[in-house]
């Protein structure tokens, strides 16, 4: 489904990401994981368009859209839910979610998707009304999430889901991303919670310094010495 | 009592003026990050358009709202496509961007006033239209100025409610607040800095409209109102749409007030509430 061959990346004169390869098949959930700095949020930034690679290209459903503008490729089917969420602030929580389905053919649905994400979040229905800015943290992150799914991807990127979320969300948010997989969404996500990620993805690539070093299921990344070593402190 | 009714409705129409000559610059610099030197350009245009319509060809200013209000638009969306946005491109820095955009429009300025001045002379121009009093709970009002107050109003809840309640109001508005997440929603950010440039002009274009009904013009009529419009938009919170109506109304008021004093000192006391607000309270009234 989406494809990334050899993806450099760099900004002004640093080269950030080297020779990035990976895929992800439709109906995974893939997670990336690496260290503070090591390029995750840069390789999200790469895919979705808002910045440039120097060099490689990214597919998605068999079309090059590297290069693309970032609108562009949402209109393609993927959704990224930034690192920190970067939800409107002064827009209140409806305004967020409409804008989530801002694209032409999700606005005329963006009655029936807002009912959806009120089951999902039934807290965000009850706060609809409260601007962005004076929602809690964890509020911010279940609202970031409702915005990305309002317009109905096909592919979900997730820059740390469980930022600022307590313990007991993070497992909720989690098994939502496995309740997204059986609606059809393809999940992407990037995490600090590397057991938790490790026990709920399919897959999963290790990113350090900007290059891949490992990759593969997540039962034998588990096993792996320098996994457990470097990320589970073990 | 009469005549403190009078001052307060001669505050409300001029400060209804202002509003509606505010509110576009706000929105270009809240969105654009354009500080439209030039805005007051775009009034003095549509001003002018009225007067050549109305003398010449004998048309109802009224009607020179859809005249003048969709050329503007098109005027103001031309020049951001192919000037501002050209800027923006080749000025990667946003800040770099704020201070070269202020330059070019100070260019756009110039080139608008010496079309103008080519076209239409310097003389003091005017027509009388709806040059009437009407009475309204026994007080004589000039008919013109109430449509103009009318539409003035009219005009920014019309604005307002583009901003609130439709798709592309949300957009510009989310785009405001983030650019980058707005693109990431599937917003076509050129096409939204674009589209705001153009509806201030238009706003710009309506405000020259209605005040050509009550006031004289001239073709070095723009800066004047420029610089009004800034000290409003600063009254009312830099990039805040009903800060800028808000504060329209307000300078509007102390206009009128200062007037029946000693109309000479009206600009003055504007700069010196200005002076005042940047000291004291530069975020505006209703700015974060
Ligand atoms: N806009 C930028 N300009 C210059 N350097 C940048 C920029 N964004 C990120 N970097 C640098 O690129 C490297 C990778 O950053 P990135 O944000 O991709 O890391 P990350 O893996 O997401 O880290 P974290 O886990 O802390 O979010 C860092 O060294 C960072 O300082
Ligand atoms: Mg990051």
């Amino acid at each position: 489904m989406l494809e990334v061959n050899t993806l450099n990346v760099s900004y002004g004169n640093v080269q950030v990401l080297w020779d990035v390869c990976l895929k992800v098949d439709e109906g995974e959930i893939v997670a990336l994981v690496g260290a503070n700095g090591a390029g995750k949020t840069t390789l999200l930034n790469a895919i979705a368009g808002l910045v440039k690679p120097a060099s490689g290209s990214v597919t998605f459903l068999g079309e090059d859209i590297t290069g693309y503008s970032s609108n562009a490729i949402v209109e393609r089917g993927i959704a990224y839910l930034p690192e920190g969420g970067r939800l409107f602030p002064d827009m209140s929580v409806l305004e967020n979610l409409e804008m989530g389905a801002y694209l032409k053919n999700s606005w005329n649905k963006r009655n029936e998707r807002l009912e959806k994400v009120y089951e999902i979040f039934p807290l965000l229905k009850e706060r609809r009304k409260q601007l962005a800015k004076t929602l809690s943290g964890g509020e911010r992150q279940m609202l970031a999430m409702g915005r990305s799914l309002m317009s109905g991807p096909k592919l979900g990127m997730f820059d740390e889901l469980s930022y600022g979320m307590a313990p007991k969300l993070v497992m909720e948010a989690f098994k939502m991303l496995e309740t997204l997989r059986d609606n059809g969404i393809t999940v992407f996500l990037i995490e600090q919670n590397v057991k938790q990620s490790l026990e709920i993805a399919d897959r999963a690539y290790v990113l350090e310094n900007g290059e891949i070093v490992s990759g593969g299921s997540c039962n034998a990344l588990l096993e792996s010495d320098h996994v457990r070593k470097a990320y589970l402190g073990l | 009592m009469t005549s403190i009714i009078n001052i307060l409705v001669n505050g409300l129409i001029l400060g209804g003026i202002y509003a509606l000559t505010s509110v576009g610059l706000s929105m270009q610099y809240g969105v654009a990050r354009i500080f439209n030197i030039a805005h007051g350009e775009f009034i003095m245009v549509g001003a002018f358009i009225t007067w050549m319509l109305y003398t010449s060809f004998g048309i109802n200013p009224l009607l020179c709202l859809v005249v003048a209000g969709p050329v503007l638009f098109i005027l103001g969306f031309i020049v951001h496509r192919y000037l501002f946005k050209t800027l923006k491109d080749k000025t990667p820095v946003p800040t770099a961007f704020e201070g070269n955009s202020m330059l070019l429009a100070f260019g756009i300025l110039f080139i608008i006033q010496s079309l103008g001045i080519y076209l239409w002379g310097t003389q003091i121009k005017g027509y009388s239209f709806m040059a009437y009093s009407i009475y309204l709970g026994g007080i004589r009002f000039s008919a013109n100025r109430m449509l103009i107050l009318f539409f003035a109003v009219f005009l920014c809840v019309l604005f307002y409610l583009f901003l609130t309640r439709t798709r592309p109001g949300k957009a510009i508005r989310a785009a405001a607040q983030d650019p980058e997440a707005a693109s990431l929603m599937g917003v076509d950010i050129n096409k939204m800095l674009a589209l705001c440039f153009a509806l201030g002009a238009m706003m710009a274009g309506f405000a020259g409209v209605l005040l050509s009904m009550a006031y004289q013009l001239q073709t070095n009529m723009g800066l004047p109102y420029t610089i009004i419009a800034i000290i409003v938009v600063v009254l009312g919170g830099l990039g805040s749409i009903p800060g800028s109506m808000l504060g329209g109304f307000i300078l509007g008021i102390i206009g009128s007030i200062v007037n029946t004093i000693d109309p000479g000192l009206t600009l003055a006391a504007y700069y010196l509430l200005f002076m005042i607000l940047l000291l004291v309270r530069p975020s505006g009234i209703l700015g974060r």
